[in-house]
């Protein structure tokens, strides 16, 4: 435990730069940076020998606890990564904001961390919510950061209220729980008395609330509002992090708190799951901000994770058995190589919004020319999230697979058959969706030709940001050309014996008895040799250079395909779901045919926020409104209101005495 | 040690797969082309043609844009690489075992080619390409899930994901109802995804019916080949497929590979190409068989 308080210790001296002076914001960036790099590092290293079987002492004051277990120790390792990769990344990104309020952010940056590893740790109910809340209100502050904006204000009150109603429903399941157990600690708090509809009360808010955490529609409706508003480390960070302790808290009470599961409760799982990651991809590939782009991104993933989880979940109720726990890997080795493989991307788009100025990718192209560097580590992350052999994004998606298709093999019923073909459809949709998404975001932004004058004033990023970019990239292509010490670190915190994971993934399924293969080292001797005898074959080809021939015209820049127009056939194959809103028009005053004028306008609303919050919204707003009729101001009134209750009360003391 | 050695003679036996099958590939397409020829009354080309055509572009030089980066030289190769990869992972007829991949690890490999060809369709910086990337991403969106369900199909049938144990287990005598409507599918949804009549049409530059031939429009010589080489392996992969995995008829495989090319040149020739949008329905219809499919099985 000792390592875990130095690591705090370390994160408390990053968050006291926030008392520095004015004129020392300089020292107080790079020490609250350094501060948080070294702190990740130590969680990260003692998470690393917690899995390795080195056991914490369990920290006990009073009623309150902290400690550390196979579950939570996972999280540990994740957050450690993340935080060291993403502090690197600070340290030059943060510059850019120094003059406005550098030692907030620096000071919000460590109490952010330290609140995310604290909560991890906690080890009862009350502390769970203490730092739960506080990561909330650092998230919050660091989601404000660039308060003068208007949209930023909104995005991070609506997250605000957003958490805070998650955070309510959580607090109702832990309240629900303690009353049934001895204490609120968590060892306790396993050795509940809860029965029948209070299992299914306390599954519901739990689920709500971290659900919300975790941005799962119907709950997304901040995350891509958020994300884009805070700093680009930030978002990393929340979108690599935070997420994923939503998936830790769930966890904790499905396995520790709920141990018996209803079979409805997983097929919910299972199934907004797999919805959230269909129309997270969907809306991903209409968006023209690089970040909210990630976001969607994000809901997609999250999506696949808990679909993967609920998938766990069955196979456990409906098989059980050891072999069961494939689900679970999935979702564990998906969370963590989603963590890494975010993180670089926000990094990414942080690094094209430092060079550039913008984050529409619309006015973007040929990028690659101007910063090399991020393009390359764009690609790797890009075709990591597009899940593509090679890069750790397709090895959980892989074990995904697998996991559901053990339960289609294993349950011969019908429903089970069903329920798996309607998540199948739905991850080939996310799938294939994820790679378009990708392909428009990276052809768009860093190849063709420059659609505006930003891109010709691009720069490369510093040494701090293209490091830190460069760490992940390795660790994006080592986790998936080698995953097994991912997968069997995996296991040994689940405790589930080594039966799969020699030198390559072999599953070998307990009712068939057959093997299903993945061995990415032998698939990459492949490529690289059959790719060495390619290049030689074209590297002396004789290549001339010229324009492209366009009917007798130069090309232009303008004739490019748009983000937009990439877009466009999924949109309108997908208008019955995407509702999109669009607007020509032409301005008549110039030539009737040529040369005129057009101005074309595209909304796409998300469908949850208008279908579901805004009628929410007007009939709260409504309800309000005709409440304000009671109270005006008007002394008299309220005199008649005083008068009134006081009637009442001796009418109701004298009927029933 | 000894591990090392079967795995080395795995790989040995893989390859020299994916070249013979890279070499019949040509012919192949040459035969589909010449059925088509036939049924149109027309003589046509050599089944041979095709070698012609990649000896030609083979020599030739490359015009590329000035405005291209490195990635427009490399995805032609990705593609090939890819391909062929995915050639060694299919079932092997000299007994090597692919030890590296399932099926999914197959269908998600012919992704990595279709990511560096889509991304590579917008380098050239023109109109076209773009057109032809954001449409070939569009029928990709609704080939997967399709795809998908074939898969976990067959695997219900068979009970493993290893493609040389789905096409052990394949049972080639028992005709089934899911058997049957499984084998329907999976030959429209092959059709899609080697982009042919009728999702698109291999052999015009017509821009309003085309679609791969758009994102590889920038392409000529030695890098054209390998793109035109590379496509006609993949029909070959997946007619293989199709015969060993979903045909339920007992006959040998490559007389089965050659019965599936004819009737890719006879519904070519029966239909049209169809709308863009249309592709949706179409897919769905296959979609929608294989669900039957699998509630029968």
């Amino acid at each position: 435990m000792d390592c875990f308080l130095l690591a705090a210790a370390c994160f408390g001296v990053g968050i006291l730069t926030l008392f520095f002076p004015h004129s020392l914001q300089r020292a107080a960036h790079w020490l609250a940076n350094l501060a948080s790099l070294v702190g990740s590092g130590m969680v990260a290293a003692k998470a690393w020998q917690v899995l390795a079987g080195d056991g914490v002492e369990p920290l006990v004051w009073g009623s309150y606890s902290l400690g550390v277990d196979g579950w939570s120790a996972i999280f540990l390792l994740l957050t450690g990564i993340a935080g060291v990769i993403t502090s690197i990344y600070a340290l030059g990104y943060a510059q850019s904001y120094e003059g406005s309020r550098l030692r907030l952010l620096g000071g919000m940056w460590n109490l952010f961390l330290v609140s995310m590893v604290l909560v991890l740790l906690a080890g009862d109910a009350f502390s769970f919510l203490l730092f739960w809340e506080i990561m909330a209100v650092a998230s919050f502050m660091l989601v404000n950061h660039e308060s003068e904006k208007r949209s930023t204000w909104t995005a991070a009150y609506q997250y605000l209220v957003m958490t805070s109603v998650g955070t309510a429903a959580i607090m109702i399941a832990f309240l629900l729980t303690g009353s049934a157990s001895a204490d609120f600690s968590f060892g306790a708090m396993a050795q509940n008395k809860l029965t029948g509809w209070w299992q299914h009360a306390v599954f519901a808010t739990a689920f709500i609330g971290f659900a919300l955490k975790a941005g799962l529609v119907p709950l997304h409706v901040w995350l891509p509002n958020a994300h884009p508003a805070a700093p680009s480390h930030v978002s990393a960070l929340m979108s690599g992090v935070m997420l994923k302790i939503a998936l830790y808290g769930f966890g904790r009470f499905m396995f520790s708190f709920l141990s018996t599961w209803n079979y409805w409760w997983c097929v919910i799982v299972m199934l907004v799951g797999a919805v959230s990651a269909f129309l997270g991809v969907l809306y991903a590939q209409m968006e023209n901000d690089i970040k909210r782009i990630l976001a969607y991104s994000s809901v997609e993933n999250m999506g696949v994770i808990f679909a993967a989880f609920g998938c766990g979940m069955l196979l456990k109720v409906l098989a059980g058995g050891n072999w069961c726990l494939l689900g679970f890997v999935a979702a564990l080795v998906h969370a963590f190589n989603h963590s890494i493989m975010k993180v670089l991307m926000f990094m990414s788009a942080g690094s094209i919004m430092h060079g550039t100025g913008s984050k529409n990718i619309e006015l973007f192209g040929g990028l690659a020319r101007k910063m090399p560097y991020t393009a390359l580590f764009t690609l790797v992350g890009s075709l990591a999230l597009a899940a593509i052999p090679l890069t750790n994004g397709f090895t959980g998606e892989w074990l995904v697979l697998q996991s559901f298709i053990t339960l289609a093999s294993t349950n011969a019923a019908q429903s089970t058959r069903i329920l798996v073909a309607i998540c199948f459809i739905l991850l080939g949709f996310t799938g294939a969706l994820a790679l378009g998404c990708f392909v428009r975001l990276y052809g768009i932004s860093f190849l063709g030709r420059a659609r505006s004058e930003l891109v010709e004033h691009a720069h490369e990023s510093d040494g701090f940001m293209l490091t830190a970019m460069g760490i992940s990239s390795i660790l994006v292509v080592a986790c998936g050309l080698y995953p097994v010490p991912v997968v069997q670190t995996i296991c040994n915190a689940l405790s589930i014996s080594k039966e799969f994971a020699a030198k390559d993934l072999a599953l070998q399924w307990a009712g068939t008895g057959t093997l299903a293969v993945f061995n990415p080292v032998l698939l990459l001797i492949l490529v690289a040799g059959i790719g060495l005898v390619i290049y030689l074959c074209t590297a002396n080809v004789f290549v001339e250079e010229n324009v492209t021939w366009n009917c007798g015209t130069y090309p232009t820049e303008r004739q490019q395909y748009s983000a937009t127009g990439f877009s466009k056939p999924v949109r309108r194959a997908f208008d019955y779901l995407l509702k999109p809103k669009r607007q020509v028009s032409y301005m008549r005053k110039d030539h009737a045919y040529f040369g005129r004028q057009l101005s074309y306008k595209l909304e796409i609303p998300d469908m949850i926020t208008e279908k579901l919050y805004q009628p929410f919204q007007k009939r709260f707003v409504g309800i309000s409104a005709f409440l304000r009729r009671l109270q005006q101001g008007s002394v008299r009134l309220y005199v008649s209101y005083v008068m009134a209750a006081m009637v009442l009360v001796l009418v109701w003391g004298a009927l029933y005495k | 040690m000894m591990n090392l050695q079967n795995d080395l003679q795995s790989l040995v036996l893989c390859l020299a797969q994916a070249m013979l099958l890279l070499l019949v590939a040509p012919m192949i397409t040459g035969i589909v082309k010449k059925v088509k020829a036939l049924l149109q009354n027309r003589v046509g080309s050599s089944i041979f043609q095709e070698y012609y055509d990649i000896k030609k572009w083979w020599g030739k030089p490359t015009m590329i844009t000035p405005y291209t980066s490195a990635l427009f030289k490399m995805a032609p190769c990705v593609y090939f690489v890819t391909t062929l990869v995915a050639a060694c992972m299919l079932p092997n007829f000299f007994g090597g075992k692919a030890g590296f991949g399932d099926v999914f690890v197959f269908v998600y490999i012919l992704a990595l080619g279709r990511f560096f060809m889509a991304v590579s369709s917008m380098d050239a910086a023109t109109a076209f390409g773009g057109m032809g990337g954001s449409r070939e991403v569009y029928i990709a969106a609704f080939v997967e899930p399709v795809i998908m369900l074939a898969v976990l199909s067959n695997v219900l049938h068979t009970g493993s994901t290893s493609l040389s144990g789905m096409a052990l287990r394949f049972d080639t005598v028992n005709l089934t109802v899911a058997g049957v409507l499984t084998c329907i599918a999976f030959f429209l949804v092959m059709l899609a995804e080697n982009s042919r009549i009728p999702v698109d049409n291999p052999d015009t530059h017509l821009e309003l019916t085309m679609i791969h031939e758009c994102m590889t429009l920038e392409y000529s010589g030695r890098l054209l080949a390998l793109i035109h080489w590379a496509s006609q392996l993949k029909l070959l992969m997946f007619l293989m497929l199709f015969s060993m995995l979903y045909l339920p008829l007992n006959l040998p495989v490559a007389l089965k590979v050659l019965l599936s090319a004819v009737a890719v040149g006879v519904v070519e020739t029966l239909n049209n190409k169809m709308r863009l949008f249309k592709v949706r329905v179409y897919l769905a219809a296959a979609g929608l068989m294989l669900l039957l499919a699998i509630v029968a099985q």
